[in-house]
């Protein structure tokens, strides 16, 4: 009696198992014969996600080859509208000036939002709107005026290809001005690591890259984590997304199915992104 | 049959020749070509005005300013020392020393420039926020501190260069009037040195203008105009760096020629004026 | 009076000297001590066999190879553009031109070797649009396009070095063929060029050490974050001085950081060595040239 229940149960295992290996290398199997060259660009904040799609396709298919750049938004759009790369990432949705001059294509992968971080040494871990807008503004420069410190802030800010950057300007500063004494850094990345360096600086960065090593300062009462995010708690929200020169084709469509795909989903959620849809 | 063979390789050698100077010539014409459109909006608002694109002000004011000001500090930094060490080679210090201190100087101009602004973020940026107790330690100061550090041993070797050629007549001269080395340093091979000196400091400068990854690294980039040497700037070079990024049609884009156009010629007065000098300089040895 | 001025300046260049010195030490000494811990084959071949990386049989991806090899495929395409017209054209002008002509290349070339290296790569940039555009739309930025650009940056280096080593050489060593009834060229290819190869050398090599270490000419020109090894001179590539650049500013971890100082160290030791054998061989060549029997 016991041994049935045993080859019952090993069998549904074994099915198991079958199916779902299936259902894994499935997603891959749409790059199988293909090879030649993909060339992405864009948007720092994707770079983990692409890199780990990347890795994990190149592994698999040896023929196929896959670049990746970075630059911000700007280039993205800029380089897959002039046909230099295959899929241009932005952290913003391209304008419709954008679409209509280059005919984009935007696939929207990813929910991510962008908060403000500070230096986890900081004592000052909530800010009002109005705070975080006189702060970039330049108008409130020390730390003690918001509860901190006596020390001046030390601003951090993007440069102007960045999708973050245009997020975050028009979505928390109210299109207000950023301080032209900021100190510019050129990607997400580069703001982690000068925030993290930094007790007394301030900048702001995309939710999904936020970890121990800088504080994420709540915005009216709500703390940036990808859970506000997607509750929609959190109001500075942006999607992730990577746009074509008109319908993709080949491995450019193979890719953007892969992000969509179940393991392309679980890669967006190891790097800190909510999957979209 | 030889003659043509002759005339032929010479004509090829002057081929690759004129191929090589067109490329100096090219990279002014595009640089021009490619800022016109921006140079024709106006050539004095290009250079005075502040950079706020979403404003529609495309100057290169601040970038100017930042590009000299750090220039010229690291030279004032840099030209005492580097005065000093070549004194320290070529006269004061003991014959095995200096040797030892001229090799070690010649292997610093191995050193990547990347190298200098990546122990610049990591050693120095902290160092000076430390030290001084406010800002982000991105700023002037740190990246002139680290130029100087860079144009140094140019400056050294050329200086003892000059030291070096200076007639050994004269030198016997002061040897034989009973003249120590450190005065015969100064009273004779100093003084004839002078051009030579001049010369290096130029050439140290036009290098300290044109470098771009230590201020792109640790000067921290900002737009606004420096108010004093503990404020982030951005440099001309810095801003090709982080601007490259633009629309093609857009005055942004063009912006980043007006730079390498600014550059250019900055360099090219440079490059005449050290000219000047050595010319001078063989007309009053002849 | 004048004794204090003297005393003053021996202890204000012993100074000056050892101020020099701490500060040199200090950038090697930490970068030594940051980076040695991160130098093993891992850094290089992150995870995968040295053998089968090398055969290009597996690719790596957490390691720095295939931005070694970039920076070598670089380094060999910009020094083989630049070499030959370097050459002919220091040539040139050590030998063919006149007073005035040598005059106006000299500044020519001055200016090029003064240009910034960001302007040339920028240069470099623009080409690649405007033939993108104009031309053909497969041209992109790539390895082809730095490489191109990386030898107009050295160049310069190469005419120089060339120029000055033929012009340095004696009258007696130029005249003996000329007198013995040898043509202007069996002079040049039989003494002249022969005599002045350590110089021409040196320069080689100088270009070498400029093209890897360079950063601001391949930021411009197709260098990217992640590429594997290039497999055509089409492609875009990654290089070492690239890399570091973008780990300093962007690490994510305390092993990408980690990485970055070993990379670091590394360039620093290919560049020092680079140095070190151009030094040699100038020894070498000119203990051979006097002593050969």
């Amino acid at each position: 009696m016991r041994k049935q229940y045993v080859v019952a149960a090993l069998a549904v295992i074994f099915s198991l198992f079958v199916l779902t290996a299936d259902c894994i290398s499935g997603e891959l199997e749409a790059f199988g014969g293909q090879k030649g060259t993909l060339k992405i660009s864009g948007g720092t904040a994707h770079i983990p996600v692409m890199k780990e799609a990347a890795q994990r396709i190149m592994s698999a298919f040896p023929d196929i080859q896959i670049s990746i750049a970075a630059g911000g938004s700007g280039v993205g759009i800029k380089q897959v509208g002039e046909g230099l790369v295959n899929i241009g990432n932005t952290g913003r949705k391209p304008t419709d000036d954008e679409i209509a001059r280059y005919q984009l294509k935007v696939h929207q992968w990813a929910l991510d939002g962008v908060g403000v971080v500070v230096n986890p040494k900081n004592r000052v871990k909530a800010l009002t709107k109005a705070q975080v807008m006189d702060i970039f503004a330049g108008r409130i420069d020390n730390w003690k005026s918001v509860g901190g410190e006596n020390r001046k802030i030390n601003l951090y800010t993007r440069d102007e290809a960045s999708g973050t950057r245009e997020v975050f300007w028009e979505k928390a500063l109210d299109k207000g001005t950023i301080s032209p004494s900021a100190n510019v850094v050129v990607s997400n990345g580069a703001m982690k690591s000068a925030v993290a360096q930094d007790s007394y600086g301030i900048g702001y960065v995309s939710v999904g890259h936020i970890d121990s090593t800088v504080a994420p300062v709540a915005l009216d009462g709500v703390i940036p984590t990808i859970k506000t995010v997607k509750e929609g708690k959190y109001k500075i929200a942006r999607g992730l997304y990577s746009n074509t020169k008109g319908e993709p084709t080949g491995l450019t469509r193979a890719f953007i199915n892969y992000l969509y795909s179940r393991e392309g989903r679980k890669i967006v959620e190891k790097g800190g992104f909510i999957p979209f849809p | 049959m030889n003659n043509w063979k002759e005339r032929g390789i010479e004509k090829i050698f002057l081929l690759s020749t004129i191929i090589s100077s067109s490329i100096t010539l090219l990279i002014l014409g595009f640089m021009a070509y490619m800022a016109l459109p921006l140079l024709r909006g106006g050539l004095f608002r290009l250079l005075t005005e502040p950079w706020m694109p979403q404003q529609g002000f495309y100057g290169i004011y601040p970038m100017i300013v930042g590009t000299s000001v750090i220039s010229l500090l690291s030279l004032l930094i840099a030209f005492p020392v580097s005065l000093g060490c070549s004194f320290l080679i070529s006269s004061i210090g003991p014959k095995s020393l200096s040797a030892v201190f001229r090799r070690i100087v010649q292997m610093m101009t191995g050193i990547p420039t990347v190298i200098y602004g990546f122990v610049g973020i990591f050693l120095l940026v902290p160092l000076i926020r430390e030290f001084f107790q406010g800002g982000s330690g991105m700023c002037i100061l740190t990246a002139a501190l680290m130029l100087g550090v860079l144009i140094s041993p140019t400056m050294i070797l050329f200086f003892c260069d000059s030291f070096d050629r200076v007639p050994r007549s004269y030198i016997d001269a002061a040897d034989s009037l009973g003249a120590n080395r450190l005065q015969t340093l100064l009273y004779v091979i100093l003084p004839s040195a002078r051009e030579g000196i001049v010369i290096g400091v130029l050439l140290a400068f036009g290098r300290a203008m044109g470098d771009t990854l230590v201020s792109l690294m640790i000067a921290g980039n900002s737009i606004a105009e420096p108010k004093s040497i503990l404020d982030s700037v951005r440099t001309l070079t810095a801003h090709i760096a982080l601007v490259i990024a633009a629309d093609y049609e857009s005055p942004e884009f063009r912006s980043i020629f007006a730079c390498g156009l600014v550059l250019y010629l900055f360099i090219t007065i440079v490059i005449l004026a050290v000219r000047r000098l050595a010319f001078r300089k063989s007309e009053e040895r002849a | 009076m004048k004794q204090a001025g003297e005393r003053l300046t021996i202890w204000y260049s012993w100074t000056c000297g050892l101020i020099l010195t701490a500060a040199v030490f200090s950038i090697l000494a930490y970068l030594l001590f940051k980076g040695a811990g991160a130098f093993h084959p891992k850094l290089i071949f992150g995870g995968v066999s040295p053998l089968k990386a090398v055969l290009l049989q597996q690719r790596v991806f957490d390691g720095l190879f295939p931005a070694v090899v970039g920076t070598l495929m670089l380094v060999s395409l910009s020094v083989s553009i630049a070499l030959p017209i370097g050459f002919a054209t220091g040539i040139y002008l050590a030998e063919y031109a006149d007073f005035r002509i040598k005059n106006a290349f000299n500044l020519i070339f001055d200016i090029l070797a003064g240009i910034p290296s960001i302007v040339v790569g920028l240069f470099g940039f623009a080409l690649a649009v405007f033939l993108h555009k104009h031309y053909s739309s497969s041209i992109q930025p790539c390895l082809l396009i730095s490489g191109l650009a990386l030898a107009f940056l050295v160049l310069p280096y190469i005419i120089r070095t060339t120029q000055i080593a033929l012009e340095s050489l004696s009258p007696e060593i130029r005249l003996t063929a000329l007198a013995l009834g040898a043509t202007k060229l069996q002079n040049l290819v039989y003494v002249l060029l022969p005599q002045s190869l350590t110089g021409m050398i040196s320069g080689v090599i100088l270009a070498i050490g400029r093209c890897a270490e360079d950063t601001a000419v391949i930021m411009l020109t197709g260098v990217v974050v992640a590429a594997g090894v290039p497999k055509s001179v089409f492609a875009p590539y990654e290089a070492l001085p690239f890399y570091i650049y973008y780990i300093s500013s962007q690490y994510t971890t305390p092993e990408e950081l980690m990485n970055g100082y070993g990379a670091a160290l590394l360039l620093l030791l290919l560049c020092l060595f680079l140095f070190a054998l151009a030094f040699v061989i100038k020894k070498r060549l000119s203990y051979l040239a006097f002593y050969r029997p």
